[in-house]
């Protein structure tokens, strides 16, 4: 075993170039180069701006799982979360044209409550798993079927729908452009750059790192456990509320229906932009790149009749475990020597 | 569904007494757990005709039981066996191979069945069949379709979930529109669902150029797809969508004239309240009430709208 | 001890065995043989090379270049454990238990026995009650292994390797984590073993030890054979030589009185937790107070209490003469009060992690600005360290988990150091590291002592509490048993105490 040179300790580049980061880039890359040969309209600037638009509302939510995964959690609640905000906005927004009429206000009442709502909700899945006791798994189970049936119940079985004056007023949310790109695609980019710098270059990403590489260490480092914990379940939830604003001018609709299988989709996002499911190690720009995987499988399947539609899901199936198994391939050598 | 008003009518007038009239009878109704807009309209159709037939006949207890898997409506029948110890069932079978056994099972201890929309894959358990008509479905529409398009004209088709009754619209729609000359430029799963058909849509549009009308087989995809054609700006030149299922908000739309979705085709949730009426009639009655009753697929438009719609129902 | 037929043919023999890591070559022509019934310790520094050498052994490496013969055979050993079949079992430092598992069941782990194709359990439990019984355990087939203690857990190991017919049994550094008492059993054993002709080669940072047990010796120094001797020929100050390959000076460093009228800087007065009760002590200012007692005797759990892990009872602490309140690790970091854990890989270290993370995780708050935390601050941090403490890696981005013990331990020290400590707890704080280590570690607390900094050592071993302390506190089930300076610090009186035959009353 050498001798580090530890004079030449100079301080490290803060963007390195390995495979874990590389391997999701290229699995997105030649995904394009699939999509536009298979169909050259996949590179049209409609098309592109869909699938960015399209990936905001799993790939922010994504931003916010890589936090709960990387500190050693899951949440399995964030699709139901997200139906049951989308589900009160709308009953607020459409009970507070009486009293605000269907301006601004309102649209900003209704965001106000989702973002109090997801903030709340994250608070009693991170309650529940820190000062509970409760594994996390099991916890957010139980979330999910209660806000999915919150959301039935708002909805009386069938669908909430925004009243048509608000969607006016609503409706440059989704709809909306700001130099020449979509909304959506503007907040998911600001929710990415917080994220990364929340993880990269807070003492709050370093203990969520700590914590899901190994809670006793964390504990014994005088890391607030329990409040670092809670706290990724209140930003998850923060995501979830952001998503949903976004979300909701897009239909004006919520039902029983929406967002079912966001979780599993926020959670390969994460996985296949080079988190570690089991904690100690995330990555907020994979997760982006994800979450643009799975939007683009969805997409290049609807431009092409190649495959039988039946066989949509093994196509996605391949992509992404050929995404994942491109970060952790056997080249992935590590020489390992140890006394 | 005029034809089956007149046919229960008939068959109440024909049947004297009660030949069943022991005490209560009771009748369990099993159907799957609503979490789509269509099953939460049959849940509230189930209800409304729970109340009225209760207090039609004083003597008839409804049990009303809703399951979220198959595995779970496979219990809850034998719950209404041992439990409620039914004399008949109406059951909307969440799916058809594994609950056909659960279902002769109930038959064997003596109970009516009546089975709702989806067919058991055994003949011959069921005394009476209610349904839908789902080929009839996908016939309306094309016949639509082919009275507004001419030979040459573009459309695609979004599908449900990929199931029988998703295939049983789509082929008989195939069928109908063969030799009409109108192209069927691609058909994608929507999966009755809004934000799969408003992206399906999308991907759609970004594909082809020249779309001149849309099969959405079912409202909620049709929501979803107005939202794409809006946000692309290709609303006009004559586009139009076609639904179906009769949401009340899509005939209310089409009462008021929305030139976009201008017409509905009917695959009525209340089937279930049917269901229970015939099933009611044949304790109450005296004569056969035994048989497959297959409801229309009506083509709603401007002109009959108004007799669809509920709206106090969620659907 | 030895064989009287004199030499035998070896059981294992390996001849000039060389192993690389990519190209990074760890073992150099090595070769050394292994007779029947005969005990043969693997000694060397930390990195010398010897956990390598000792899986090549039993088959998890294969050696890049060089022959082993099994029986007098030549054999490729298969890789993965699979060699057990063929008699050569390796007892890894961190243990292969299914935790959840119990007793019973993990001795059986893969070879359960069956009748019917029905688990056949009586049989099995019956088997091990007999291993068990064989080697003085008083614990049952159906305790679960994550409720053992990690002396039981070896045990357990052992049990399993007997119950496959190990000839030879390679085990890395067995007694690194057993008291006195459990090591004794532990020889116990190993002499029964070797009586019914069983090879053992095990590595042992623990000299004394290794002339107690051993028949053999081979030091390893850097990769490469040093020497095979007699353990007849050699002694403890000797073994040390042959393995750092220097002459060794006073393993610990001279000691420095402490000031007659230093200030205390720790006082704790009646202090009582869920496993101590009635806790008294002073630490003065620049003074080494050294904890000694049995594994259990509640020393961990008192300072995980007076840094705010566990929850206090009754009872006051007096820090820098004012009442202390810990409520958190944070707060009592803040004051200058760290504690280092003898749990180096499950409370210590991330050793998933790389050196940088791991060394800034207590003292991160430092390190954070405006801006974030300051990546540029914590490498330089990093560079200060290594040098400062000696820690040496492969490179600077290597997992901790690669490094060897002795640089973890290093590293882990830096960590608390980085908090700027006033009162510093260092439990078990040599903890399988070999003995150059060892020293560095003892002079490096002995410096920070005559700067001022006020030190309480918890350890097991005898020489290091007795080396190093200006006064020792003997703690016993939960209580202190008494307290012994200057000439009364001896092995006698510090077990006296340990094992109840004095207590602080009677003294």
């Amino acid at each position: 075993m050498s001798n580090v040179n530890t004079q030449q300790a100079a301080p490290k580049p803060p963007f390195r170039l390995d495979i874990k980061a590389v391997g999701p880039l290229v699995a997105l890359i030649l995904l394009c180069i699939l999509g536009y040969v298979l169909n050259p309209a996949f590179a049209s600037e409609g098309n592109l701006t869909n699938i960015l638009t399209r990936s905001a509302f799993i790939g922010i939510i994504a931003v916010g799982a890589t936090f709960v995964i990387t500190a050693g959690g899951i949440d399995l609640s964030v699709g139901s979360m997200a139906a049951v905000i989308s589900g009160v906005m709308i009953i607020t927004m459409n009970s507070a044209i009486e009293t605000f009429g269907s301006g601004l206000t309102t649209v900003i009442l209704g965001c106000g409550c989702s973002v109090i709502l997801g903030l709340g909700a994250g608070f009693i899945n991170g309650l529940l798993t820190t000062k509970g006791k409760i594994e996390a798994f099991i916890v957010t189970l139980g979330t999910m079927g209660i806000f999915r049936s919150l959301v039935t119940y708002f909805a009386d079985g069938g669908t909430l729908a925004l009243d048509f004056d608000i969607r006016g007023v609503y409706r440059p949310v989704y709809y909306g452009d700001f130099l020449g790109l979509p909304i959506p695609i503007w907040v998911f980019a600001c929710v990415a750059l917080i994220g990364w710098f929340l993880l990269n270059r807070t003492t709050f990403g370093r203990y969520c790192t700590a914590i899901g590489s190994n809670e006793g260490v964390a504990k014994y480092s005088a890391v607030n456990v329990d409040r670092i914990k809670t706290m990724t379940y209140v930003i998850q939830g923060l995501c979830v509320s952001l998503a949903t604003i976004i979300y909701v001018p897009r239909l004006g609709s919520a039902s029983a229906s929406t967002g079912v299988l966001w979780e599993l989709e926020a959670i390969a996002a994460v996985i296949i932009g080079g988190t570690v499911l089991k904690g100690g190690y995330g990555r907020i720009g994979g997760t982006v790149i994800g979450a643009l995987i799975l939007t683009t499988i969805g997409n290049i399947l609807n431009l092409t009749d190649l495959v039988s539609n039946y066989l949509n899901g093994t196509m996605q199936g391949l992509i992404i475990i050929i995404a994942v198994w491109l970060q952790r391939g056997p080249w992935q050598k590590q020489a390992s020597g140890q006394t | 569904m005029k034809t089956l008003a007149k046919l229960s009518a008939a068959l109440l007038l024909g049947m004297t007494g009660a030949a069943h009239a022991q005490d209560r009878i009771k009748i369990g109704v099993s159907y799957p757990t609503p979490t789509h807009a269509w099953a939460s309209g049959m849940n509230w159709h189930a209800e409304q005709a729970e109340k009225r037939l209760e207090e039609l006949h004083p003597n008839v207890d409804l049990i009303l039981i809703n399951s979220p898997d198959p595995a779970s409506q496979a219990s809850a029948l034998e719950d209404l066996v041992s439990v409620h110890n039914i004399d008949a069932l109406v059951v909307l079978p969440f799916e058809s191979e594994p609950l056909t056994d659960p279902v002769l099972q109930v038959k064997q201890t003596g109970a009516l069945i009546t089975v709702v929309d989806r067919g058991l894959s055994q003949p011959g358990i069921e005394d009476i069949y209610v349904a839908g008509n789902n080929p009839e479905l996908g016939r309306v529409s094309a016949e639509y379709m082919m009275t507004r398009l001419e030979s040459g004209d573009n459309i695609v088709i979004l599908r449900g979930i990929p199931t029988l009754i998703d295939n049983e619209r789509f082929d008989a729609f195939m069928e109908t529109i063969e030799g009409s000359g109108i192209n069927v430029l691609d058909h994608k799963h929507a999966n009755w669902n809004r934000d799969d058909g408003y992206e399906v849509m999308q991907d759609f549009l970004s594909r082809f150029d020249d779309i001149d009308a849309v099969w959405a087989q079912d409202d909620d995809i049709a929501i979803g797809v107005v939202a794409a054609l809006e946000e692309a700006g290709r609303t006009g030149d004559g586009m139009f969508v076609v639904g179906g299922a009769g949401m009340k908000e899509t005939i209310k739309g089409i009462m008021d004239g929305d030139e976009l979705v201008p017409v509905d085709v009917l695959y009525p949730p209340s089937m279930i309240a049917t269901a229970m009426d015939v099933t009611v009639n044949a304790f109450t009655s005296n004569g056969p009430v035994a048989g497959r009753y297959i409801l229309g697929a009506t083509l709603i438009d401007k002109s009959n709208a108004e007799s669809f719609y509920f709206p106090d129902s969620p659907f | 001890m030895l064989n009287t037929e004199g030499f035998r043919a070896p059981v294992l023999e390996a001849t000039n065995i060389s192993k690389s890591f990519g190209t990074v070559p760890v073992l150099f022509s090595l070769s050394m043989d292994l007779r029947p019934g005969e005990v043969h310790a693997l000694i060397g520094e930390n990195g010398a090379g010897k956990s390598t050498f000792m899986k090549v052994l039993a088959g998890f490496h294969q050696p890049t270049k060089g022959r082993i013969k099994l029986d007098g055979q030549e054999i490729a050993l298969p890789p993965n454990g699979e060699a057990e079949a063929l008699g050569v079992v390796l007892i890894h430092q961190e243990l292969n238990l299914a935790e959840q598992m119990t007793v019973e069941e993990n001795v059986f782990l893969g070879r359960e026995l069956s009748r019917f194709g029905v688990l056949d359990r009586a049989k099995m439990r019956e088997t091990v009650q007999g291993y068990l019984d064989q080697v003085g355990l008083t614990i049952s087939p159906t305790d679960r292994v994550s409720d053992l203690s990690i002396a039981e857990k070896q045990m357990v190991e052992i049990v399993k390797a007997i119950s496959r017919n190990a000839r030879v049994l390679v085990m890395d550094e067995p007694t690194a984590v057993l008291t006195e008492a459990e090591t004794e059993m532990f020889f116990e054993q190993v002499r029964r073993l070797k009586d019914s002709g069983v090879s053992i080669m095990f590595v042992s940072h623990k000299l004394a030890e290794v002339e107690a047990i051993s028949d053999r010796v081979t030091v390893l120094r850097d990769g490469h054979w040093i020497t095979t001797a007699a353990t007849t020929d050699l002694n403890t100050e000797t073994m040390a030589q042959l393995m750092v390959g220097r002459e060794l000076s006073d393993l610990f460093p001279p000691m420095n009185e402490v000031d007659v009228d230093a200030r205390i800087m720790l006082g704790v007065e009646n202090l009582n937790t869920a496993s101590c009760k009635d806790i008294s002590f002073d630490l003065k200012r620049g003074e080494i107070l050294g904890f000694s007692g049995l594994v259990g005797s509640g020393r961990s759990a008192l300072f995980e209490a007076i840094v705010g892990l566990d929850p206090i009872l009754s009872g006051q602490i007096i820090y820098e003469g004012r009442a202390f309140k810990p409520t958190s690790v944070a707060k009592a970091r803040d004051s200058g009060i760290v504690y280092l854990t003898k749990d180096r890989k499950d409370k210590g270290l991330l050793l998933n992690q790389q050196m940088q993370p791991n060394l800034t995780l207590l003292s991160l708050a430092k390190f954070a600005g405006a801006l974030g935390v300051d990546w540029k601050a914590e490498a330089e941090a990093l560079a200060r360290a290594t040098r400062r403490f000696d820690i040496r890696a492969k490179t600077e981005d290597s997992l901790v988990g690669n490094l060897s013990g002795g640089n973890q331990q290093k590293l882990l020290l830096a960590k608390v150091m980085e908090a700027e400590p006033k009162v510093l707890i260092v439990d078990e704080p040599t903890r399988g590291i070999d003995v150059g280590t060892k020293q560095q570690i003892y002079h490096f607390l002995a410096a920070l002592a005559l700067e001022g900094v006020s030190i309480i050592v918890i350890s097991s071993e005898m020489p290091e509490i007795i080396g190093m302390s200006h006064r020792v506190i003997v703690m016993r089930e939960g209580e202190i048993a008494g307290e012994l300076s200057g000439n009364d610090i001896n092995e006698q009186e510090i077990m006296r105490y340990a094992a109840g035959l004095k207590s602080r009353s009677m003294a």
